[in-house]
């Protein structure tokens, strides 16, 4: 993914005109604090991980794919009781993920001199996470994150996408073509006279 | 569907089930000639089809280990998934999203407009647009195409086509329209009309669109004359002392081989199975391979020079409402090297459901974090188009066989190989460029650009050429060393042109089939 960033953006916008290069060393967005994120429900209660790892876990977990104005903890938890559950029956993984999230805090305990969690500045952690992100223990918990979110049906209406429509009769009656900011396409008459004659 | 022994030597076998031997198989079935379909995937119907763009990937996906090389990022970021095509009854007719375009009459003849390019190897196709006019009428005809062949409009504009629209309108631009789609507006030949459902690449749940699953497959089993065997891969053509092809060698799904007599072979696996089913069966006759002595085959592997471009509206769009590939842009489709490229370029505008967008947004290892997640909270506001340009053919892309690695089959696995060319490069940019302007035009917040994705379409490594020493196949898709011996998918392709290849591939196989019934009544086959 490439950004072109354009002169007619809104001005309200908060991340106008940074490059991503920018995203990872500035503080534009509130991030969830620790405490705000530990003091949800606490998910699926495992062997796999103790408490401190769990709490790395769920944070790396909306550090990945962050939406703190769209989605809930709740949310997240969810996917790390997959993340658990998947590490559970696979010994293999299970080490791999623990000796990972090992790795992710004695990075920030090294360059931070803190643990993982308490680096309150979001583009700090994500930049923290960047270090990890070829490892196969990284890549199994984004795209476990990845399909809780954007293959999650009861997410989907979260980011505004409506998904099957055969069972409703298509979109042709619910609004395929509703917007209003551009102007109506050709009409059936103006389409079939197009092609005839 | 009748049953052919597998001892007769008098049919016409066909390895593919697709838009290429899909066609072929009803067209000879039409005339009274009598093939055998080996379709290496699982019969298919319309219940198997669900809204859901994972569900299907897996569903019908072609995911047999193969590799992804050269120097295009999908070596890195789709190891092992270089393209995006199906395995099924067919063939990738289930996945494609209905656009049906013609060659430009320049690119048929790309050596002549163009010259001679370093590091390419352009050639002028052995036919013509004037030849092959006629051929692509029938085409159109037959799979029921928007526009004034059959005199079926357009489709309606939907959301997200009609922003692309009016962005063309306030640049200036004159050539975009819903069309022309192989996609019903009006019922038609026994299918409905397209109920904006969306998720045409995931397979069309109403058989709106055509595909050979549910048009000239049934058509051809319905003659008695056609058998489709699915779950069966083919392994290799075997010849006779003579050179002839007699029979061809395939595994059943419980992985028991048999081998099937032939008066004629046709391979239409599409470009990567088509190339390495030739190269496996070399012989101690044809120690390169079948079809080979012009050592091209498995060469000028061409995808298309493409990307994606996704822009953010100030309202939303729903871009995933109706017909997935809604609209084309063609304006750009011309040859002007003052433009810094060779060949011109297509913009179709393109829904993908939020799954899909989030995996192809920043394909690879990297693609997450703050700067993708804003993104996708925008996927409500988004308009996008997948912009495809004409691909130089290049000898070094190619298919090869791994030097170790076998299949489920024995059979070595296939590396696919494509390093886009400088020409590549400069049309991209200019792609890019266009897609920002025209969006721009309608108040985009911010334009995404999206690397390739796993090619569908696949092209030229079996290609056309009236010289036998520069290509595989004559004018009619016929091996210039095995008479009987016929290609019959886009592997054909003497070079890529800028539009979708389905409808060449219709058209060609059309004329294939007449050229195939004259041959065999003149028994020169």
């Amino acid at each position: 993914m490439t950004i072109q960033f354009h002169r007619l953006r809104p001005k309200k916008e908060t991340h106008a005109g940074m490059s991503r290069r920018m995203f990872l060393m500035t503080t534009t967005m509130a991030g969830i604090t620790t405490g705000a994120m530990l003091g949800g429900r606490a998910f699926a209660a495992s062997g796999v991980l103790t408490a401190a790892q769990q709490g790395t876990l769920l944070r790396m977990l909306q550090d990945i794919y962050p939406h703190p104005d769209l989605l809930q903890l709740s949310h997240y938890e969810a996917i790390a009781a997959t993340v658990l559950k998947n590490a559970e029956a696979d010994a293999e993984a299970a080490k791999a993920l623990t000796d990972g999230l090992g790795k992710i805090e004695e990075q920030a305990q090294a360059l931070f001199g803190t643990a993982y969690t308490d680096i309150t500045d979001p583009d700090t952690r994500e930049g923290l996470l960047r270090h990890f992100q070829n490892e196969g223990f990284f890549q199994t918990v984004r795209w476990t994150a990845y399909f809780g979110i954007y293959d999650n049906k009861d997410v989907w209406p979260l980011f505004g996408y409506e998904g099957s429509s055969v069972e409703h009769g298509g979109y042709i009656d619910r609004g395929f073509s509703d917007i209003t900011f551009v102007p109506q396409g050709p009409s059936l008459e103006e389409r079939m006279a197009a092609v005839q004659g | 569907m009748a049953k052919f022994d597998l001892s007769d030597d008098s049919v016409v076998v066909i390895i593919g089930s697709g838009a290429g031997g899909g066609t072929l198989a009803n067209e000879l079935a039409q005339k009274g000639i009598k093939s055998v379909v080996l379709e290496a995937g699982r019969r298919f119907d319309l219940g198997d089809i669900e809204n859901d763009e994972w569900a299907m990937f897996n569903k019908i996906s072609w995911l047999d280990k193969r590799y992804s090389g050269g120097g295009w990022h999908g070596a890195v970021n789709h190891p092992t998934l270089p393209a995006w095509i199906v395995k099924g009854y067919g063939g990738s007719t289930i996945h494609w999203a209905g656009v049906a375009l013609r060659f430009k009459d320049y690119e048929f003849k790309t050596r002549t407009h163009y010259g001679a390019i370093d590091g390419a190897n352009v050639e002028d196709w052995p036919v013509s647009l004037e030849e092959m006019t006629p051929w692509y009428e029938k085409a159109e005809l037959k799979m029921g195409v928007t526009g004034k062949t059959t005199g079926m409009p357009h489709l309606p504009w939907n959301n997200g086509f009609r922003v692309l629209a009016e962005g063309c309108r306030r640049t200036g631009r004159s050539d975009y329209n819903s069309g022309p789609m192989a996609i019903n507006s009006v019922e038609r030949d026994g299918r409905p009309s397209c109920q904006q459902i969306g998720f045409c690449m995931q397979g069309c749940a109403i058989g709106a669109k055509w595909s050979t699953m549910y048009t000239e497959l049934p058509r051809a089993e319905d003659t008695g004359l056609c058998e489709v065997r699915t779950d069966s891969m083919a392994l290799r053509i075997e010849h006779d002392a003579n050179g002839r092809a007699s029979g061809v060698l395939y595994a059943d799904a419980a992985g028991k081989q048999h081998l099937q007599k032939a008066r004629v072979v046709c391979v239409a696996g599409n470009s990567i199975e088509s190339p390495r089913l030739l190269l496996n069966s070399a012989s101690s006759m044809f120690p390169d391979g079948l079809a080979n002595s012009s050592g091209q085959v498995g060469r000028n592997y061409m995808n298309h020079t493409t990307g994606g471009v996704y822009a953010v509206l100030p309202e939303k769009v729903h871009m995933f409402r109706g017909t997935s590939v809604a609209g084309i842009v063609g304006d750009e489709v011309y040859h002007d090297p003052a433009r810094g490229f060779s060949g011109g370029y297509y913009l179709e505008f393109l829904s993908l459901g939020l799954p899909f967008m989030a995996a192809f947004l920043e394909p690879g290892n990297t693609g997450w974090g703050r700067g993708v997640a804003k993104a996708l909270e925008s996927y409500d506001h988004m308009s996008g188009v997948w912009v495809l340009g004409e691909d130089m053919a290049q000898e070094r892309n190619a298919i090869t066989l791994h030097g170790t690695e076998k299949d489920q089959h024995g059979l070595p696995v296939p590396i696919v190989s494509k390093t886009p060319h400088n020409n590549d490069y400069e049309m991209t940019e200019h792609m890019f460029k266009t897609s920002t302007q025209i969006y721009e035009a309608v108040g985009a917040t911010d334009v995404y650009e999206l690397p390739a994705y796993p090619a569908t379409h696949n092209m030229g490594t079996n290609r056309m050429h009236a010289d036998p020493a520069k290509g595989v196949v004559n004018g009619f898709g016929q091996s210039h060393d095995i008479g009987n011996l016929f290609v019959s998918d886009g592997s054909q392709f003497t070079s890529s042109g800028a539009c979708n290849p389905t409808l060449t591939i219709v058209a060609l196989a059309i004329r294939q089939a007449e050229y195939i019934a004259q041959e065999m009544n003149a028994r020169t086959i």
